[in-house]
């Protein structure tokens, strides 16, 4: 674990407490209706600051938290167009099956690779401070993840330039 | 049925916004630290230069705490020359223990005044400043808890 | 000392209230439905609630309940855009009667006056009804009080002489308006507040915060209603005194925000909210608010101290090298969000047992005189 990442997660895992309070909160505009502000954006009063905390130049979360939903962006680390590739098609596969994440976004936020939308419906069905470890754990394991993908594509590349080369 | 119908841009306007009863922030929101007196809120970047390489960071977090500008009324270009002045003397700190005991010194509206500087500092990451950034972040939470955070969140008066 | 009740379950508990025997409670688990749980034997404590009656009418999340305790009537306002009186048969069944609101967005919650020949219930329709039966149509009637108000408001407390009543909104501000209605009652004396009320005449307005922000969640007169405490979203516990020209004194916490609070006795507020557990607050004789303690002591032993979670749950980490979160408890009772203090026993002038309930379906009862005896230098 290099030596930035640990601060980094602690540094998320604090805000995405401090953010996530959230509680029902029925539309003072629609009749009936109850929707994640962050996403209607209905009333400027209802929103927070949204806040990004970095941990270098490519890799950032940006938190934007409203009276009963926040939404959670995650930009990952890319180093070369494998990663990127990678990435996209990762992420892309997740965001298919949005639903089966529950809290995941069908659509990420412009500038991020992948988007969170938690509403006050999910805490009160899960407990917060698991939430909160399931997005850390998340974040943690998308690089390992990422790269182990990316050495079994180098390794496999390897193996196939091995063997048309054995022809010559 | 006029042919205008046909158009559907009138749906999308938002009439709520003519409601009287909506919401809008207030203009005019006092600076804190020495309200009022128009001198104290203004930065003189050159004293806090000479503090910081005199080697006497707390003081020159001090001034720019006291006199952080502040809300809607200022003008984003002081609040971005505010933000540089923080981020120097912040990034100047180097030991862990220094910073501990820098922030230690701090009343706590000072803390919170500080907590929101880091997260704006987040987003402009530069060479390095990330990772100390982080770092006055642990060590902001650890004296001022979760609360600096909310505030961060919750204030709307932003530097 | 503290018991804990759970209803069956894990569904939130949106609030609650008591009868005036404490034996029974209403309750709503996050649905459109109110719950009547009864408390069997004898015992004062201990014994578990059954299931009694409920009070189904509501289409939509009940958002607010409230018993009076002499006139046993139940008040329940919902996202519904409802509010309903149940009165109780002599049957024991519960009759209900619908009230005219006149609102067009959800009510969130409601308060009966001290004498209970009144109540009042905040909206999302960025208004206060104020509603009091009228014998001739035998309905109950709402008037409504509006300006200067912008935003839903969160929550709403009535001043003892049955007169004011303080709101706190989403606008960051908590207001107090005279919700006098010359058609029921008597005229009131002057108060520390003002001597003039005229219905919906708004007495004073404080803002939350000088920097602008915080949804005001909780507000609470003290026991002879000169004090005002209200709760807002930056972690903030502010008391403005009456007595002392208006002044605010706020407390910024190093919690998450508070959700509610009540005052326990002249010089004592628990307040608790999203950290889980009750804090007490002292307010001093000059006005200073300051914290004392949490309710409870954090738990010792059981799987190390889960306090420091995050940094035992990284040294696991680092130590195993796995990265399998570990399955972590909060050491606190309520293991989600307090959403709802209550004084079962006693009143705001010395309270004795008082009950929270949250989002993770518990409901606790903390007896605050045994407290007081185990907790060094606890005084409530």
């Amino acid at each position: 674990m290099s030596a930035t990442l640990k601060p980094y997660l602690l540094a998320v895992k604090r805000t995405l407490q401090a953010s996530m309070c959230l509680e029902n909160f029925s539309s003072q505009k629609v009749e009936k209706h109850n929707k994640p502000m962050i996403e209607v954006k209905e009333s400027p009063e209802l929103l927070l600051n949204p806040v990004i905390i970095s941990r270098n130049e490519k890799e950032r979360v940006l938190i934007e938290p409203s009276i009963n939903s926040i939404r959670v962006s995650i930009a990952i680390k890319q180093a070369d167009e494998i990663e990127k590739l990678l990435c996209h098609k990762f992420m892309g596969f997740m965001m298919r099956r949005a639903e089966n994440f529950i809290i995941l976004r069908r659509k990420k936020i412009e500038g991020y690779d992948i988007s969170f939308l938690i509403t006050n419906f999910h805490t009160e069905e899960m407990y917060r401070h698991k939430l909160i470890d399931f997005v850390i754990h998340f974040m943690e394991e998308i690089d390992k993840e990422i790269s182990e993908m990316k050495l079994c594509v180098n390794s496999r590349a390897r193996i196939c330039a091995e063997e048309f080369l054995k022809r010559f | 049925m006029s042919k205008n119908t046909s158009s559907s841009a009138f749906r999308r306007i938002d009439v709520d916004q003519f409601n009287e009863d909506n919401f809008k922030d207030e203009a005019e929101l006092p600076a804190h630290g020495e309200a009022g007196s128009p001198a104290a809120s203004q930065l003189d970047s050159g004293p806090i230069m000479s503090l910081i390489q005199g080697g006497q960071p707390a003081e020159a977090l001090k001034t720019i705490l006291a006199h952080a500008p502040m809300g809607s009324t200022k003008a984003q270009e002081e609040k971005d020359a505010a933000l540089q002045l923080v981020l120097k003397v912040l990034l100047s700190v180097k030991q862990q223990s220094q910073v501990e005991n820098l922030v230690k010194q701090l009343d706590n509206d000072q803390r919170d005044t500080l907590m929101k500087y880091i997260y704006r500092g987040f987003e402009t990451p530069s060479e390095g400043s990330s990772a100390h950034l982080l770092l006055w972040h642990e060590k902001v939470y650890e004296v001022a808890g979760v609360g600096s955070i909310v505030r961060v969140l919750s204030d709307r008066t932003k530097v | 000392m503290k018991t804990i009740y759970t209803f069956g379950g894990v569904a939130p508990l949106t609030c609650h209230a008591f009868s005036a025997d404490q034996r029974q409670i209403a309750l709503s688990k996050n649905n459109n439905q109110v719950e009547i749980h009864e408390q069997s034997g004898s015992g004062p404590n201990g014994d578990k609630f059954a299931l009694k009656d409920t009070l189904d009418q509501h289409d939509l999340r009940v958002n607010g309940i409230d018993w009076a305790p002499q006139t046993n009537r139940i008040v329940t306002c919902s996202a519904d855009r409802n509010a309903y009186v149940w009165t109780q048969q002599p049957n024991g069944t519960w009759k209900h009667t619908l009230v005219l609101l006149r609102i067009n967005r959800a009510a969130t919650c409601v308060k009966w006056s001290p004498k209970e020949n009144k109540f009042a219930i905040g909206s999302g329709a960025r208004l206060i009804s104020i509603c009091y039966f009228e014998a001739d149509n035998d309905w109950w009637l709402a008037k409504h009080v509006k300006k200067p108000i912008k935003s839903t408001i969160t929550a709403l407390d009535w001043h003892p002489n049955n007169c004011l009543v303080a709101a706190g909104s989403s606008d960051f501000k908590v207001r107090v308006f005279s919700g006098y209605v010359k058609d029921i009652e008597d005229k009131p004396s002057p108060t520390p507040w003002g001597s003039k009320m005229p219905f919906a005449h708004l007495m004073t307005e404080f803002s939350n915060s000088l920097h602008g922000g915080g949804w005001v969640h909780a507000v609470s007169f003290s026991a002879d209603g000169t004090k005002l405490a209200w709760a807002g979203h930056d972690s903030s516990l502010s008391v403005a005194d009456a007595t002392k020209g208006l002044t605010i004194f706020k407390l910024k916490t190093a919690h998450l925000p508070l959700l509610s609070c009540l005052w326990v006795s002249p010089s004592t507020i628990i307040a608790a909210g999203h950290d889980c557990t009750p804090l007490v607050f002292n307010v001093d004789g000059a006005g200073q608010v300051s914290f004392v303690s949490k309710l409870e002591e954090d738990k010792k032993g059981d799987g190390g101290p889960a306090k420091f979670s995050a940094k035992a749950l990284f040294q696991n980490k680092d130590r195993t090298g796995q990265s399998e979160v570990a399955d972590t408890v909060l050491n606190t009772t309520h293991q989600n969000q307090i959403s709802c203090i209550q004084i079962v026993k006693g009143n705001k002038d010395r309270a004795d047992v008082i009950s929270t309930s949250g989002g993770d379906g518990k409901l606790v009862l903390w007896d605050l005189r045994t407290i007081e005896k185990q907790m060094k230098g606890l005084k409530l």
